[in-house]
């Protein structure tokens, strides 16, 4: 029994979402199994999910898909979220620094970086993607990396350096690299114990 | 759908050190079967992770099956309040194994409390310090 879904974008965000025509949008409903709706009046964005769709979370990518359009990304990043593994984390501005347009428009040139020089190191050494739009800082990519890209950020909102955010990054990155080097070669390797009684039965 | 199909919700709370699956008649009031993370596994550290949330999911489903319901309705919920408020690595793979198993999936919902302003942030003026 698919439910319909209502998500709000920005005016100016509208247009990224369908695309020239209608390409992005086509896109997304193959990918998700879903119609989308679009009121370019008001920006409303209606997700139907089709009937007998063979993924239950169709609905729910797609959701995700048009709220990470309507914060930033382009399309082609948005899409990797119908990825199990790939999450969408999305940092309020205001939460943490208050309602001041000032303060709003000095964290976000901090964040950004002389020629985009922070956010750049911070999309390369976390290996996510990153969008700095209106009042928030979106990441995309692995749960793990999202993790230590948001610590970043909240460091340059809280008044480290950025010298420190950039030391900080590159002894996460340090610590990626030997778990991965670990687990190729079979050192620590991270086995699934299940207790006694239980066995997993999934078919793959 | 059927008037005579059995229907419940399955109330999914996924953080980042546990996935807590309950699930109750369609009311609410009555729950049929819980499991988590950590009634699966036996490290601590792996409660959340995905596999830990689909072998609870399938357990669900036995239960579930056995108790005469042909879906579920999913409510998926994060920490919220002061903590994450996006919902840990456990709520997808919970809702693909419920899927696998042959459950109905009806409508999926986030229901992570958002706090109306509500108490303060941990960590004081001067931020967590060692």
């Amino acid at each position: 029994m698919p439910e319909t879904d209502y998500i709000k974008v920005p005016q100016d965000r509208v247009g990224v979402i369908i695309g020239t025509n209608g390409k992005v949008k086509k896109a997304i409903e193959k990918e998700t199994e879903t119609r989308l709706e679009i009121d370019s009046n008001d920006g409303i964005v209606t997700i139907i999910p089709k009937e007998n769709m063979e993924d239950p979370l169709g609905g729910w990518n797609a959701n995700h898909i048009v709220k990470a359009i309507g914060r930033g990304f382009n399309p082609e990043k948005a899409i990797k979220l119908t990825d199990d593994d790939i999450y969408l984390e999305i940092i309020k501005l205001p939460l943490i620094i208050g309602k001041s347009k000032k303060a709003l428009a000095r964290h976000k040139g901090r964040i950004i970086g002389k020629d985009g020089k922070t956010r750049e190191i911070i999309v390369d050494m976390a290996e996510v993607d990153m969008a700095i739009y209106g009042k928030t800082v979106s990441f995309i990519g692995k749960l793990e990396n999202i993790m230590i890209a948001k610590e970043a950020v909240k460091m340059i909102l809280n008044g480290s350096r950025h010298k420190t955010v950039y030391n900080f990054l590159e002894q996460k990155q340090n610590e990626l690299k030997v778990k991965e080097f670990e687990s190729v070669v079979g050192i620590n390797n991270d086995e699934i114990e299940f207790k006694d009684d239980i066995e997993l039965d999934i078919k793959k | 759908m059927a008037s005579d199909e059995k229907w419940g919700i399955a109330n999914v709370y996924s953080s980042f050190n546990n996935t807590i699956i309950t699930v109750t008649d369609i009311t609410g009031a009555e729950t049929i079967t819980q499991w988590s993370g950590g009634k699966v596994v036996r490290a601590d550290r792996q409660e959340s992770s995905p596999f830990a949330a689909m072998a609870a999911a399938t357990r669900v489903a036995e239960d579930v099956k056995e108790k005469g319901f042909v879906g579920l309705h999913i409510k998926v919920r994060a920490p919220g309040g002061n903590g994450s408020r996006s919902p840990g690595p456990g709520a997808q793979a919970t809702i693909r194994a419920l899927a696998r198993a042959g459950i109905k999936i009806g409508k999926i919902e986030d229901i992570t409390p958002i706090p109306h302003d509500g108490t303060g942030r941990p960590g004081g003026k001067r931020g967590r310090r060692q």
